[in-house]
């Protein structure tokens, strides 16, 4: 993991407000702290922790930090790790799977495409251009072709 | 200007569109639909998987606004296409809340108003609306008022309520990977919102707006507890109020539909 990252979680001072301040900490097991500082020990994310897709990105505990860590960068890094070693959690696959066939990870499906329609709304997301959907499907292949098929 | 729907916009909620365009003609203000561009794409689930990936779409939809005004009305769009557009100094990017606020002004605003709207509204930012607050400059990531004021514009009242800076529970790839954890942090909001007896949430997200709406029902249909509270994008508040048909701004065809509210509206 990156070296920048690693260095500034150790200026830590187990203050406890990223906790504090985490909403989905308080409905699940999701720590912060705990996830990022089994990265200062092992060096890596815990393989069994699903935990870390529990994190909303809300940024409150990155932005309240006193030390300045981005943790929520830091666990967004984190999850990258993960995937590279144990691929996308099973729903997310999924999403990546649309983006790869459609350009969309919330794809329109006939009933969208009707009601905007009845609004009187062209369809001009890159799903709906043959060439744009082209283009875009193939840069997504090119950056994930290990983690979508 | 080029207005970017995105996913969620241009396929799951496209009135805020329809009400968007209808904003920017009474303004005065020429837009056009970003054609051919796609998901912007989400910046915390494409991050967590490619960085790269998350850049170079970004950039291929920034290039297509060939240097015109990016305007966008979802907090993830917002913050992909901005972040993009400063790290590579490519682009102008704005949020439609923001750029009401800052560009016209809510004295100008309250000019185009002809019909008020006496409601009692639950207003949700949205976490991305204001967080990574270097790069949103332009409001307090703690206890922002812009959207407060904002919906005075038609006479509307923000009511304050338990939770209010909260996430939705939709964000960060939750819903759609984790779904029972983003359906308890939505109980948790709506117990909030619940009880300060508003007559909708107001949000400027269409994945808040999503989570909010399909998630409420899906609480209901989990034979858990039904909220009914009606939710309705700002841009969508201020089409009506300056005149657009509720009929028109699809509000009749999100999930949760309150007669009572569209009557409020109609009236
Ligand atoms: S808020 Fe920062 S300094 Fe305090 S415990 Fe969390 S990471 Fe450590
Ligand atoms: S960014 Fe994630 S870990 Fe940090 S406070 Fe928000 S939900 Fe919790």
């Amino acid at each position: 993991m990156n070296e920048e990252y690693l260095r500034k979680l150790n200026t830590c001072i187990q203050c406890g407000t990223c906790i504090g301040s985490c909403f989905s900490g308080k409905v699940t097991a999701l720590n912060t702290r705990k996830i990022l500082m089994e990265y200062i020990a092992k060096g890596k994310p815990v393989k069994e922790d699903d935990t870390i897709w529990f994190c909303v990105t809300c940024y409150a505990c990155q932005e309240r930090c006193p030390r300045g860590i981005p943790l929520t960068d830091i666990l967004i890094e984190a999850r990258k790790e993960l995937v590279r070693e144990k691929g996308l959690p099973g729903r997310l696959k999924n999403a990546f799977g649309f983006l790869a066939e459609y350009s969309a990870l919330v794809p329109a499906r006939d009933e969208h495409a009707k009601l905007r329609e009845e609004l009187g709304l062209p369809l001009y997301h890159s799903q709906f251009v043959d060439g744009a959907r082209k283009e875009v499907v193939e840069i997504v292949r090119k950056h994930l072709g290990g983690v979508v098929r | 200007m080029k207005f970017f729907p995105g996913c969620m916009i241009h396929n799951r909620y496209p009135g805020i569109e329809k009400a968007l365009y209808y904003v920017f003609e009474k303004l005065g203000i020429e837009i056009s639909p970003l054609e051919g561009s796609s998901c912007c794409p989400a910046p915390s689930i494409t991050r967590s998987v490619s960085s790269e990936l998350w850049e170079e779409l970004a950039q291929r939809n920034l290039k297509l606004a060939d240097g015109e005004t990016v305007i966008t009305a979802c907090n993830g769009c917002f913050t992909t296409l901005l972040e993009v557009s400063e790290k590579f100094g490519a682009g102008d990017v704005r949020h439609v809340a923001e750029f009401f606020y800052a560009e016209i002004g809510a004295e100008e605003l309250k000019k185009y108003v002809e019909k008020r709207l006496p409601l009692k509204l639950a207003i949700h930012y949205g976490c991305h609306f204001f967080r990574p607050s270097k790069h949103k400059r332009f409001t307090s990531p703690e206890r922002p008022k812009m959207l407060d004021e904002l919906v005075e514009v038609f006479g509307a009242e923000s009511v304050d309520y338990r939770y209010k800076f909260m996430c939705c529970g939709g964000g960060g790839g939750v819903r759609a990977g984790a779904t029972e954890v983003s359906h308890d942090l939505l109980r948790k909001k709506m117990d909030g919102i619940a009880e300060a007896e508003v007559d909708a949430i107001a949000v400027i997200c269409p994945l808040c707006m999503n989570q909010f709406d399909n998630g409420q029902k899906e609480l209901r249909e989990l034979g858990g507890e039904d909220y009914g509270i009606p939710v309705i994008h700002y841009v969508q508040l201020l089409a009506i109020a300056m005149g657009m048909d509720v009929e028109d701004t699809g509000l009749e065809r999100h999930a949760i539909v309150s007669h009572s509210f569209i009557e409020k509206l109609v009236k």
